[in-house]
């Protein structure tokens, strides 16, 4: 475990338990099969189950709707170790449970809360958030509609980028609600007639988590599906602000893999009669992972204590996702550098999640969006559009 | 019935640990419970569910922070778990001793130890802690089942292995392969907070150390750092082979 500043202690026992048992999960049952599930283009199906099984999914949720009642900082703990082994494998247990089951859990009725988290929770279910468009950075821009009918909701339009869609079973789609000139969210089963999700191929990157769109031609939804407790576009960003919390964590532990195998290579690789590890310029990039990351864990630490008394604010998360992903990214660069040609190598896993850290720097609000976000709460001036 | 299952916390196994005026320095170091410990936690829980009615007791002698370690133990299964606090460094005689008085008093049936002890890899806990009972005692268990009030087991001998089977009260020692321990889960890791964990003092025992480690020194051996080109694979095998039969000389 790379802990440089023993961030380990300011951890409540459970939170260190939980960090030993998922560290334990991912190193027996993700790592031998990291690279083979990016080669085959996606996990099994089962891994849901898995993770199920293990507590992964939405483990912050109460025990009655099948969550473990887990502090915000133990999530993280759990988010840090399954992104030691790959992004796209996080990217599953964070869909799931901060972009599905918690809205369902924050903004749903009882009955749908019955209905859907104790399956999605155990992986029985997977479930998908279908938020972005065309427009991608401006939800404002929303051109999905959801028109009243009777007893039903007829909900038209598309998503894109939506992890997990081509294999959903229920899908959370955020919508613009005609009369009412605002943003709602939906619980839609991908069995409704009119519901597709064509994959997106081609991808280079989260190549163990597969992607696609949404299409809803007149996909008529019960009433009783709408999530009421969810009023605006403010509702699906909180949940995005959640997952951009895990991520931030997430991508620390893919740090803690590209300067692992960095250093790990360095000592053992001889040039001019001694190891690489010697020389001051391959020093220096190892020197800049070890910081970033020691920095970054008392970043998430402290994010998650915010969020744990309730008094996160969307700026602090925006801080630790573009600071701790960045920090990831170039790390994962510095590291293919240090491994040489042996870096472009599967042999290795830098170069892919390299290539998954390239989405995740994009991903959850962009880097330059978080910029923004930064800025505005710098100058109270907002120079998004 | 009750298994008693002795839980030791030891570095993780990517720790790098660090020698500070001639003791093992664990500070930053990872430490989680002894994997031979793992299996009998694991051991006493699939007795369990294979139909033994059994409560499963955790037991560590060590300093506060063993606590974690009795903690994945109970989120890994067992009933509740008891913690000896003391700072002092037992051997493994002194620390029979303190586990010979707890079967007793807890009116333990079966009692479940690591075979090697890996922070000591003396081996000696397990046979000291029968000896004091008066019970039997198994060593590198293998595969292990209790049926009508007897155990029956395999372990390995030099030739190959053995099956036998012993009567209860008795003590086992575990080793590798004896099962596949599982990962405690997250919602029962939660729960295991409300299972008691009971604090003892070493002085309620009467053990004081008979040994005392006075030095410590990590061998350190320089790697050679030659990395075979693996282009031509038939090439760099025949390589690694005369690299191993004439430098390294560890084949004929």
């Amino acid at each position: 475990m790379l802990d440089l500043l023993s961030v380990r202690d300011l951890l409540t026992s459970e939170e260190r338990a939980v960090w030993d048992a998922t560290r334990a999960f991912t190193t027996g049952e993700l790592l031998p099969h990291a690279q083979g599930w990016w080669d085959a283009g996606g996990a099994p199906r089962d891994l849901m189950r898995r993770f199920g099984e293990q507590g992964l999914l939405g483990p912050t949720l109460p025990p009655e709707y099948g969550g473990a009642g887990l502090s915000a900082v133990a999530y993280g703990c759990a988010m840090y170790e399954l992104e030691r082994a790959d992004s796209g494998l996080r990217s599953l247990a964070s869909v799931q449970g901060s972009l599905v089951m918690g809205p369902i859990h924050r903004f749903g009725s009882e009955d749908l809360r019955r209905r859907w988290l104790p399956g999605l929770a155990s992986g029985e279910l997977v479930g998908c958030f279908g938020l972005t468009e065309e427009g991608g950075s401006d939800p404002a821009a929303m051109r999905t509609t959801a028109r009243a009918d009777g007893a039903h909701y007829v909900l038209t339009g598309s998503k894109v980028w939506i992890t997990n869609s081509p294999l959903a079973d229920v899908a959370v789609v955020w919508a613009r609600v005609e009369g009412e000139d605002r943003v709602g969210g939906f619980v839609v089963p991908t069995d409704t007639p009119g519901f597709s999700a064509p994959k997106i191929d081609g991808k280079l990157s989260l190549r163990a988590s597969v992607t696609g769109e949404i299409v809803l031609r007149e996909c008529r939804v019960p009433a009783a599906n709408r999530l009421e407790g969810a009023r605006g576009l403010g509702a699906p960003l909180s949940c995005l602000t959640d997952a951009r919390y895990g991520i931030s964590w997430g991508a620390l532990g893919s740090l803690e893999t590209s300067y692992g195998t960095a250093r790990e290579f360095a000592l053992g690789r001889v040039t001019f009669g001694q190891p690489i590890a010697s020389r001051q310029l391959v020093q220096e990039k190892l020197a800049r992972m070890l910081a970033e990351h020691s920095k970054g864990l008392l970043l998430s630490w402290r994010l998650g204590v915010l969020k744990d008394e309730g008094r996160l604010s969307p700026p602090q998360v925006s801080l630790a996702k573009r600071d701790n992903v960045r920090a990831a990214l170039n790390g994962a660069r510095a590291a293919r550098e240090v491994l040489g040609a042996s870096g472009i190598t599967t042999a290795y896993p830098v170069m892919r999640h390299l290539l998954n850290l390239e989405t995740v720097d994009t991903y959850e609000g962009t880097h330059d969006i978080h910029t923004l976000v930064l800025g505005r709460e710098a100058t109270g001036i907002n120079a998004f559009g | 019935m009750k298994i008693l299952t002795l839980i030791r916390q030891v570095p993780d196994a990517e720790a790098r640990v660090r020698v500070t005026n001639g003791a093992v320095d664990l500070e930053g170091a990872t430490l989680v419970m002894d994997g031979m410990d793992e299996y009998g936690v694991e051991q006493a829980l699939r007795l369990r569910e294979g139909g033994a009615d059994a409560e499963i007791v955790a037991l560590a002698v060590g300093p506060r922070r063993n606590e974690d370690a009795l903690r994945t133990a109970l989120a890994m299964g067992a009933d509740r778990a008891v913690h000896v606090e003391t700072d002092a460094v037992l051997d493994p005689i002194s620390l029979s001793k303190v586990v010979a008085r707890i079967a007793q008093t807890e009116g333990i049936d079966l009692v479940l130890v690591g075979g090697q002890q890996a922070d000591w890899d003396s081996q000696a806990l397990g046979a000291a802690t029968a000896e004091r009972l008066g019970w039997p005692q198994l060593t590198w268990t293998n595969g292990l089942q209790v049926q009508d009030g007897a155990l029956t087991g395999r372990h390995d001998v030099d030739e190959g292995n053995e099956t036998f089977t012993a009567t209860l009260p008795a003590v086992v020692t575990t080793q590798q392969g004896l099962n596949e321990p599982r990962y405690p889960t997250l919602p029962n890791i939660m729960k295991a907070k409300k299972k008691e964990l009971r604090k003892d003092t070493l002085d309620q025992y009467g053990v004081t150390p008979l040994v005392r480690v006075v030095g410590a020194e990590i061998q350190a051996r320089a790697r050679m750092n030659r990395v075979i080109d693996g282009k031509d694979p038939q090439a760099a095998a025949a390589q690694l082979l005369e690299l191993l039969r004439n430098e390294a000389k560890v084949i004929a």
